[in-house]
Formats: C-alpha cells, sequence, structure tokens
C-alpha cells in the first residue's frame, strides 16, 4: 500500500523521477479505474475543468488512442495537436508550437517527442503539467506503468519476479521505463538481445545480460518482447529480420520445453512471426491485450493523480 | 597615461621581482620602473596590495565569431570577454564564414587588432573552408601572421591531407593543431557514453573517439617528424598515451579545456544544454587524470574553450542544441576554484600565460624595466557573482550563470591601453 496521498511530482517525465511510493499510488489508483472502466456507463466526472492538449511529434496509434479515451472517461476536453518532427523542427520551435497551444487556456499537456528529454525542457519553459508519452530514446513512463500493473494483476506482486525484455535495448524507452519500474517495485531484470542492441554500459542500471534467448526464457518468469525497432536505426545493427527471428524471435516449441509456464508481454504494435509467432502471441501465455486495456485504466489514474495535486 | 601599481605581488618566474610586492610605474605603455616605493604625481595611482600582477594571459582556440558569424561574437565583443577575463591575447581559431583559410582573411584579423589592447594570434584553417579536403595556402597565411594551422572545432579526418600538412609546415617549422575526435564512432552522439547516457537514453560519444584519433595523429607525427598540438583532450587514456608520446620524445603537446576539467557527465542528468560541450564532460576519473595529467606536465595548458552561441542554438530540446560553451569569463576562476589549494597562482600563470606561448613559438612578455606593460593584474581572493548582465560575450551560453566565484581580473594593460574592471 502506498504510504502518500498525493504524486511527488507535478509532472510525469519518467520513471526515474519517481518514487515507489509515487508508482504504488498510481497502480492503486488505477485498481479504481481499471473497476471504473468495467461498469455500464465507463465515464466519471473527475476532470470536467481541464483541458488537455495531446501533442504527438511523433507517430503513434495505440498511445494517442489509449490517451484520448482516458482522458474523455474522465471527462476531460480534449484538443490533439500532430505533426512530424521534421516539419517543425524546420520552421517553429516546440517552445512557440507549445505556447500557441497554451494560449488557448491548456492545462495539461501530453506530448511524444524524438527527442530524448523534450518532456524535461518543456517542463522547464511553460506552465502546465507535462506528461511524457515517450521522448526519443529516454523513457515512456506510462508503458511501464501499464506493463508494472499488468505484471501484478496476472502475478500478485513483483517483489522477486523476473523479468527478461528482449529486443532492441539500446534504441527503446520502453525498456529504459521498464527497468527502472521494475526495479523500483522489487524485481529483478535481464536483457536479451543482440550484442548490437545492447547498451555498452547496460549493466550499470543493475540489470544482467544474456544473448541466448532460450536461457533468458528458462531464467524468467515474465518476457517482455520488444518491438524491433527499424526505423530508428541508422546502422544496421542486424543482418535481417529473417536473422533476428530466427535467434531472438519466441515460438511455441520454446515456450513448451520450459519447465514453467511464462507470461509474455508485448508494448506492440507487434511484428507477427519477428519479435513473437502468431501461435505464441494470440496463446494463453500472453498478456498483450490486458496490457492494452490497462493502459487506459493506468492513464487515467496518472492524469487524475496530477490534475489532483494541481488544484491543491 | 601613466599608472602606478601599488605592491602587487609580482609572478615574473626567473626575476628578481618574483613572489615579492613592489611599485611598478607604467608610462605610454611601458614599464619605466619598479622598486619597493615610487612616487610620481601625473599617474594614475592604484592600490594592488591585495593583488596579484603576471604577465599578460593567451587563450587558444577562441571562437571569434567574425566574419560571418557576428550574431554570436564579434571581434569587438570578444575582445572585451577575452580582457574582463585577463587574457590580453587570444589565438582565434578559423571557424568563421569565410573560414580564416588565406591571407585575406588573416589581415584582416591582425588590421583589427593592430590599434586595440587585445593582441589577435590568428590560427589559420588547415583545409579551405575547414572542410578537411584540400589543403589551404599554409605557407602565405604563416607568412602574414598565423601562428599555427587547425582546422578548429573540426577535426581533421583525411588521413593522407593530415599528413601532408604536418610535412608542409615543416619548411617553416609550423604547428598543427588538431581536435582529436574519430567522427564516425561520435557520429550521432550527445554526450559522454557511459552509466548517464545510459539512463538518458541518449547516444554516446565512446572515449575511444577521441583515443583511437590521438594514436593515428600520433603515429602520423612520428613518421612525418612534425609538430603537433591536441587541443582539448578529454580523457584518462588520451592521457596516458600522451604521456608515452612525449617520454619517447615525440613534439607532441596537448591542452584541456577548463569545464573538461571541472564538470562530469553528471551535470546532464537534468538535459541542460549549458553542458552540451565537444569534447563531451566525462567521469570523475577522467577528471582526475586530467588534472594530475596537467599537474604532470603531459598536458600543457588550460583553454577557455570559448564556443559562443546564440539563445536560439541552444533553447531546443537536447539533441538539436548546438555544442558549446562560453568560456573567456569565468576561466580563471574556475581555474582557481577547483584545481586545488596545492595549485600555486604562479603555476595557473604557467598555463594560462607561459605554456600556451611557448608551444605558438610566440615571444613572452616581460615585467622588468624598460619592457612593454602587457599584464594582468589579478584577486585570487575576491568572490563574485556571475550575472547574465555583466556577460561580455554576445552570447550568454553558459551554465555558471547566477554562480559566485572567486578568483577575479582587476585590470588587464597592453600597448599602451589599459581596461580596469574595479
Amino acid at each position: 500500500m502506498p504510504t502518500i496521498q498525493e504524486l511527488s511530482t507535478p509532472h510525469l517525465l519518467g520513471i526515474k523521477y519517481l518514487s515507489e511510493d509515487d508508482i504504488q499510488l498510481i497502480l492503486e489508483t488505477t485498481d479504481n479505474f481499471k473497476e471504473v472502466l468495467n461498469r455500464p456507463i465507463k465515464k466519471v466526472p473527475s476532470l470536467r475543468d481541464l483541458t488537455i492538449a495531446n501533442l504527438f511529434f511523433e507517430n503513434s496509434t495505440r498511445t494517442k488512442l489509449s490517451f484520448e479515451l482516458a482522458e474523455k472517461r474522465l471527462s476531460a476536453d480534449v484538443i490533439n495537436f500532430a505533426a512530424s518532427s521534421s516539419s517543425v523542427s524546420k520552421g517553429e520551435t516546440l517552445i512557440d508550437t507549445v505556447n500557441n497551444i497554451l494560449a488557448m487556456k491548456v492545462d495539461m499537456v501530453v506530448m511524444r517527442h524524438p527527442a530524448p528529454g523534450a518532456a524535461h525542457f518543456l517542463a522547464k519553459n511553460i506552465n502546465a503539467n507535462i506528461i511524457n508519452a515517450g521522448d526519443g530514446t529516454h523513457e515512456h513512463p506510462t508503458q511501464a506503468l501499464l506493463d508494472a500493473y499488468s505484471i501484478r494483476e496476472k502475478m500478485g506482486d513483483l517483489i522477486g519476479k523476473k523479468v527478461v525484455i528482449v529486443g532492441d535495448i539500446l534504441h527503446s524507452r520502453v525498456a529504459l521505463s521498464n527497468i527502472f519500474c521494475l526495479q523500483k517495485l522489487g524485481a529483478t531484470v535481464k536483457v536479451c538481445g543482440p550484442p548490437t542492441l545492447i547498451p555498452k554500459y547496460v549493466t550499470t542500471l543493475g540489470v544482467t545480460v544474456e544473448h541466448d534467448i532460450r536461457k533468458a526464457l528458462a531464467w524468467c518468469d515474465v518476457a517482455n518482447l520488444l518491438r524491433i525497432q527499424l526505423e530508428r536505426q541508422t546502422v544496421k545493427y542486424f543482418p535481417s529480420l529473417r536473422e533476428y527471428a530466427l535467434f531472438y524471435g519466441v515460438n511455441k516449441k520454446m515456450l513448451d520445453e520450459l519447465d514453467k509456464k511464462i507470461v509474455i508481454m508485448h508494448p506492440g504494435p507487434i511484428n507477427r512471426g519477428v519479435e513473437v509467432t502468431s501461435e505464441v502471441a494470440d496463446s494463453e501465455h500472453s498478456i498483450i491485450l490486458s496490457q492494452v486495456e490497462n493502459g487506459v485504466a493506468v492513464r487515467m489514474a496518472v492524469l487524475y493523480l496530477l490534475a489532483t495535486k494541481r488544484g491543491k | 597615461m601613466n599608472i602606478l601599481l601599488q605592491q602587487p605581488t609580482i609572478i615574473a618566474p626567473n626575476t628578481v621581482y618574483h613572489l615579492k610586492q613592489y611599485d611598478i610605474l607604467i608610462q605610454n605603455g611601458i614599464i619605466t620602473a619598479i622598486d619597493s616605493s615610487l612616487h610620481n604625481t601625473d599617474a594614475k595611482i592604484v592600490k594592488a596590495h591585495n593583488y596579484y600582477l603576471s604577465i599578460g594571459w593567451l587563450d587558444v582556440g577562441t571562437q571569434v565569431g567574425e566574419p560571418g558569424l557576428e550574431h554570436r561574437e564579434d571581434l569587438e565583443s570578444v575582445s572585451k570577454a577575452a580582457m574582463a577575463g585577463g587574457f590580453t591575447a587570444i589565438a582565434s581559431f578559423p571557424n568563421t564564414r569565410p573560414a580564416i583559410h588565406s591571407r585575406t582573411e588573416v589581415n584582416y584579423l591582425k588590421h583589427f587588432s593592430a590599434d586595440r589592447l587585445i593582441d589577435i594570434f590568428p590560427i589559420g584553417a588547415v583545409s579551405k573552408n575547414c572542410k578537411g579536403e584540400e589543403m589551404a595556402e599554409l605557407y602565405d597565411m604563416h607568412d602574414a601572421g598565423a601562428v599555427a594551422f587547425s582546422d578548429g572545432k573540426h577535426s581533421v579526418q583525411h588521413i593522407l591531407l593530415l599528413t601532408k600538412a604536418l610535412q608542409y609546415v615543416k619548411a617553416f617549422d609550423g604547428l598543427i593543431i588538431n581536435y582529436p575526435n574519430q567522427s564516425n564512432l561520435a557520429s550521432d552522439g550527445q554526450m559522454h557514453e557511459g552509466a548517464i547516457s545510459t539512463q538518458l537514453g541518449l547516444p554516446g560519444i565512446p572515449s575511444i573517439a577521441e583515443e583511437m584519433a590521438i594514436q593515428r595523429d600520433l603515429t602520423l607525427l612520428e613518421y612525418t617528424n612534425a609538430k603537433l598540438h591536441f587541443h582539448n583532450i578529454s580523457t584518462a587514456t588520451s592521457v596516458e598515451i600522451i604521456r608515452a608520446a612525449k617520454a619517447k620524445g615525440l613534439n607532441v603537446s596537448a591542452s584541456v579545456a577548463i569545464m573538461n576539467l571541472v564538470l562530469t557527465d553528471e551535470t546532464l542528468l537534468d538535459f541542460d544544454t549549458n553542458y552540451k560541450v565537444l569534447p563531451p564532460l566525462r567521469e570523475l576519473s577522467d577528471v582526475e587524470a586530467l588534472k594530475n595529467g596537467l599537474k604532470e606536465g603531459v598536458i600543457d595548458f588550460i583553454t577557455t574553450h570559448h564556443t559562443p552561441l546564440e539563445v536560439e542554438a541552444k533553447a531546443v530540446e537536447f539533441p538539436y542544441a548546438s555544442f558549446g560553451a562560453i568560456g573567456l569569463e569565468t576561466a580563471y576562476a574556475l581555474s582557481n576554484m577547483h584545481l586545488g589549494t596545492e595549485i600555486s597562482q604562479e603555476q595557473l600563470v604557467q598555463w594560462w600565460a607561459y605554456h600556451p606561448r611557448k608551444r605558438l613559438g610566440l615571444a613572452i612578455p616581460e615585467i622588468s624595466v624598460g619592457s612593454l606593460a602587457n599584464l594582468t593584474l589579478f584577486d585570487s581572493n575576491a568572490t563574485w557573482v556571475y550575472e547574465e548582465d555583466s556577460i561580455q560575450s554576445k552570447s550568454k551560453n553558459s551554465p555558471f550563470i547566477g554562480q559566485t566565484f572567486r578568483g577575479k581580473v582587476v585590470a588587464v594593460f597592453n600597448k599602451g591601453k589599459w581596461m580596469s574592471f574595479l
């Protein structure tokens, strides 16, 4: 149980900046909103006085939908702004874009941006609560929170659980936020992938490294399989998707060979047949769709808690 | 104008005045008398018993902005910034538009400084437009007064060009200065590669990008038997490589930027772009090794690494911000505060005034009767706050604004002029 009533921070910039109590408070609050989402009327008036801007400077489908749904279920007024980063960087600066939107009396900003630190930059320069919906290769805190929530829901508790994160760790904000979040909640984290996709100094984060997917699966209770982000790679980090799928993809045979039943997660969108076969993605091992459902509740909890703090 | 400096502690190694207090009379820019007590009714009296007096300081590798980048800095503003920092001379880098890559541009800088307090010693470009492709007219620039050759902030990557440049300047005993950076290893790097970059998800600049460049350039140096200076090294291993090269007898020298001597990559935890510099701020073990390297003479001198940038280049998302910070006005105070109590003011003056001149082959001013007064008067104990309004540089890209410093420049003298900051 969290020992605090409100978050320690006016922004959600990253898991790194949250205390364990903050995370517990978010997870407890998520329980309440998950219950709301299962009512016949899935809407509460908590944020009806607030206007939230969703600023997406990088493509997103599910995160954007999830935030928008969470905002609407809390009765907030919502505006959406989407732009490719290239068109913005050629013209108006981020501060100007955001200040223009804030001039329309926006209270909270949810932002996805390709630059690490972009959410920090915004928090330092504008007067609104900032929620980081992914800043480049830095953090994606709500994804980590919904992953933690989903594991907790499935397994009861995170203390002592073994979680392996598989795939492109080097370019992954999901990996980084997950590592911070899982560790703060008492889990042990291993990363697995081709050596070119593992940051050289990753062990300074307190994780261990494995390059053999079978050994990693045998070790873990939960495997979180990351999307291979070909769009973030400036040079070739591995020869082909075929070879990646052969040596790092998870298939049913591998899971059948284990003497235990592990949980399979994926932040989506899945490259079926690359990170994971369809057979596994759609199997009883998989909690991929629970993650999506929990995403809305977690985001409602975050928005609600930041708004509550704002009101004081 | 006549000035009587009363009782400063004189730092002038190998003279009878060294570390003693004397009165010094400056008449029309010349030191006309040094004695235990002087009187002159015409002279402006400066009570200097709490101050040190040394020859004027010199910064190597200053970015001057003019011609072409006057929105960042121009020769007038960089001169003011230099003087406020205690420098009576700068050896400027050629990264202007156009680059300082022929006699014309060298003359432009020399002409500007001819009748001003500040001496500008141009460092000419190694290659045309500092592009690292085609050799610039090095001999002609030398003849016009260029004191060394470098592509400045651009590390020369072209091995054959660097080999030929090292060979070519031997005709006039010229010095090549290279910023060591293997650029394709550091391609999209934003900061030092290590634990902090891993936490921040920022692409790293590995230490080996610098160390490999140094190894490579030393191989070329040995082959050409020429003279090479490494501008601003930043890693512990670089210090060791250069130590070994010096022991081997190679004609090599190195400098370190003051920020790399006093700060680590932890300053970037908050994504403050004013700490985004090249070479990147590295780890505590590197900082310690750089300090030791300096004290042991492996590193020859310190630079301010003055890199003015307009606010639009800094007040942006971290990866889009340019590298660099201004440094002229804070360099001495940082060196005074952070290099340890065992470092004397005399040692600081060696690094800020004597060693750079020796390496560039410049005449070294003297403190003696009959000499031109090229002097810096400074107070090692004065505390002051670095306020944005007081910055002389046109650009304000410093991470130190608002901080309290110990050690302040009181006045500079050169070419019959003086500037007081009392």
